[in-house]
């Protein structure tokens, strides 16, 4: 005593709190807390489950019950009562464990009060009993924080060693072999408890990353197109620039006015041009762009035959149909038609190899209209494309492109075991 | 003595618009104009032309290669001007690398398009030195950037040599490298052609090319 008063008035500032917190802990940990939400995949097997552990109770309760009234002598009434709590607190443990727990323990109590016994084997607890508290506390400590579950251990062995005390007639070396019994439980239970919390840890991580990593490619595809857009932009900027500057001259004596007018038309070009150097500048990123594509014109849809060449090349049967009147469109308008088919066709490539593909271009009155579809592929490639995974991408930007555009944009297999993209771009007034 | 111009542009209006603004000029003849790179390495060979304006972005071949066939002869005598949507960027210093001797932006006044190409073909100053030498220090920086093929060796070259063409590198003039080491322009030009002769270089922003990646340029700034 003397030596815990001494701590007491060395540490006095800082044990003194928290011994005074102690029982609000205890009370918000055994009384408020609620149990881990079961994974999701389990929820919908938790009747199953009480089913179960009530089948698997059921004759432990009988047992119980018979020790109960014959072993502890508390007689027909109460035995039966008292006998049946814990198998029933047992089974509504799968939904609150904490209350359950309770309830094992204060019949616990009530049993060694009201008990007669007829010999002094197994006290506090019936045998029963003793198998029933050690399931309560196993389901408490698999749902619940670790130090709820110690906290829970502690106050069953203490709760049993002070009935033993209290009322035992001669010491009953039980009491060890409840407490083993119990600590290796709760240990146990933690134990799982702790991986299935690591395992969730795990999974939340991967969603987290995969959303993380889908939500940049998201953003990469929309700067790239973006980039390609301002790119058109910019090169029409510097031809109104250069063409501003070249009128003038082509005309006999051109007017103060005129010339005025023209200056301004170049200034504001000129400023544009600027201020789209800047936005490029911003949006420029180390790889998105091949050689190959700044080296050359931004593609048109008059390059749609050289494309499909190219993949006819990789030895696929591509088949083209242009309906209506084919006329240039604007820039924005042709540049994302090309690009989505483009995308299109190297998505067949990349998961349907050896599949037909139809490539479908209608130019209509208010919009253009593309559809590409593919047949099933040969069985023999099917694995194949399964097995070329990271798909998306290109479906992605195909959908932004059209999105940007105010068009519309659907793709899903077809009847067949194929597979088609379809897009309406609306060509606007510009056109 | 005109200076002879080829435009070599796949858009029709930049050919026929630079074509007016150039023929405005006393001295300049536009002589022809191509509309792919194949197109313009047929009519430099042809036409023998001073100086040509190349567009970077052309179908068929695009204006990098296209400059590295035109300039890649030792007799060749066409200097390349690149066109460029955008500045400082490093399509354009391929375009250096390739053996361009400048570059201009597409939307460059009358005045500043006249003057670059008389520039080029006089040969004697960067054109627009500082934007030239900073995008030059820019990618000659860049790590991967292959180092140009040692055609000759900087240990060729005298003490003052070696000082000219670090001078040259900082887009100094023969007038201004001569006001500056006290000796008379004839001198520089003589130094920097017996420069561009030991390291086989065609012109000074080839040397000034050289001169970053070989490292005798440090670019500070940066």
């Amino acid at each position: 005593m003397s030596g815990v008063d001494q701590v007491r008035k060395g540490r006095g500032g800082r044990i003194g709190p928290a011994l005074r917190a102690v029982p609000r802990t205890l009370r918000d940990d055994l009384w408020r807390a609620r149990p881990d939400p079961l994974p999701p995949g389990w929820r919908d097997w938790q009747p199953a489950m009480v089913l179960l552990v009530a089948f698997a109770v059921f004759p432990t309760g009988i047992l119980g019950i018979n020790q109960a009234i014959w072993q502890y002598g508390l007689g027909q009434g109460p035995g039966v009562v008292l006998g049946s709590i814990p198998p029933l607190a047992v089974v509504y443990a799968v939904r609150r464990p904490l209350p359950a727990w309770w309830a094992v323990t204060v019949t616990m109590v009530l049993i060694a009060v009201l008990a007669k016994p007829r010999s002094p084997q197994m006290y506090p607890w019936t045998g029963t009993g003793l198998a029933l508290h050690a399931a309560a506390l196993f389901v408490l400590a698999l749902r619940m924080r670790p130090r709820i579950a110690a906290e829970a251990l502690a106050i069953s062995v203490l709760v049993g060693a002070v009935c033993t005390v209290a009322a035992a007639p001669v010491h009953n070396p039980d009491l060890y072999q409840a407490t083993l019994i119990f600590s290796v439980t709760v240990l146990v239970g933690a134990a799982l408890r702790g991986r299935g919390v690591a395992r969730n840890q795990l999974v939340a991580q991967a969603e987290l990353t995969a959303e993380e990593r889908s939500r940049r490619t998201l953003l990469e595809e929309r700067t790239r197109i973006a980039r390609e857009l301002h790119d058109v932009v910019a090169h029409h900027m510097s031809v109104i620039s250069i063409q501003a500057q070249v009128a003038p001259h082509l005309v006999d004596d051109p007017s103060d006015a005129l010339r005025e007018n023209l200056a301004g038309i170049r200034t504001n070009a000129v400023d544009a041009l600027a201020e789209l150097r800047r936005v490029l500048g911003v949006l420029r990123s180390e790889d998105d762009l091949s050689i190959g594509m700044r080296h050359t014109p931004q593609p048109t849809l008059e390059r749609l035959p050289e494309l499909v060449e190219n993949v006819r090349g990789a030895g696929v049967d591509v088949d083209t149909r242009i309906t209506g009147e084919r006329r240039p469109l604007s820039p924005g308008v042709e540049l994302s038609a090309f690009r989505i088919v483009q995308e299109a066709l190297s998505n067949v490539l990349r998961h349907a190899p050896g599949a037909a593909i139809r490539v479908e271009v209608g130019y209509q009155a208010t919009g253009l209209a593309l559809r590409v579809a593919n047949t099933a592929p040969p069985a023999t490639d099917v694995a194949a494309a399964a097995g070329a995974a990271g798909g998306g991408h290109g479906l992605l930007g195909m959908r932004e492109r059209v999105a940007m555009l105010g068009g519309e944009f659907a793709d899903g297999p077809i009847p067949g075991g194929g597979y088609e993209v379809v897009a309406r771009l609306p060509l606007g007034s510009g056109s | 003595m005109t200076v002879r111009v080829l435009i070599a542009d796949d858009q029709v209006m930049v050919r026929q618009g630079f074509t007016v603004l150039l023929n405005a000029e006393p001295d300049i003849e536009v002589v022809g104009q191509a509309v792919d790179g194949l197109d313009a390495v047929a009519m430099v060979d042809e036409l023998v032309p001073d100086v040509v304006l190349m567009d970077i972005r052309m179908p068929r071949l695009g204006g990098i290669e296209a400059t590295r066939r035109i300039t890649g002869h030792a007799d060749a005598a066409a200097k390349v001007l690149v066109l460029t949507t955008f500045d400082l960027d490093e399509y354009v210093y391929e375009a250096l690398r390739a053996g361009a001797s400048g570059f201009l932006l597409k939307d460059a006044s009358a005045e500043e398009l006249a003057h670059a190409v008389r520039v080029v073909a006089a040969g004697d100053a960067l054109l627009a030195p500082n934007l030239t030498k900073r995008l030059i220090a820019e990618y000659a920086r860049l790590a991967g950037t292959p180092r140009m093929p040692a055609k000759g060796r900087i240990g060729d070259l005298t003490e003052r040599e070696t000082e000219v063409l670090s001078l040259i590198a900082q887009g100094l003039s023969n007038a201004e490298i001569a006001a500056g080491l006290v000796v008379a322009e004839q001198t520089v030009k003589t130094h920097v052609g017996r420069i561009l002769v030991k390291l086989s270089l065609r012109d000074r922003t080839q040397a000034a090319v050289y001169a970053y990646e070989c490292g005798l340029i440090r670019p500070t700034g940066y």
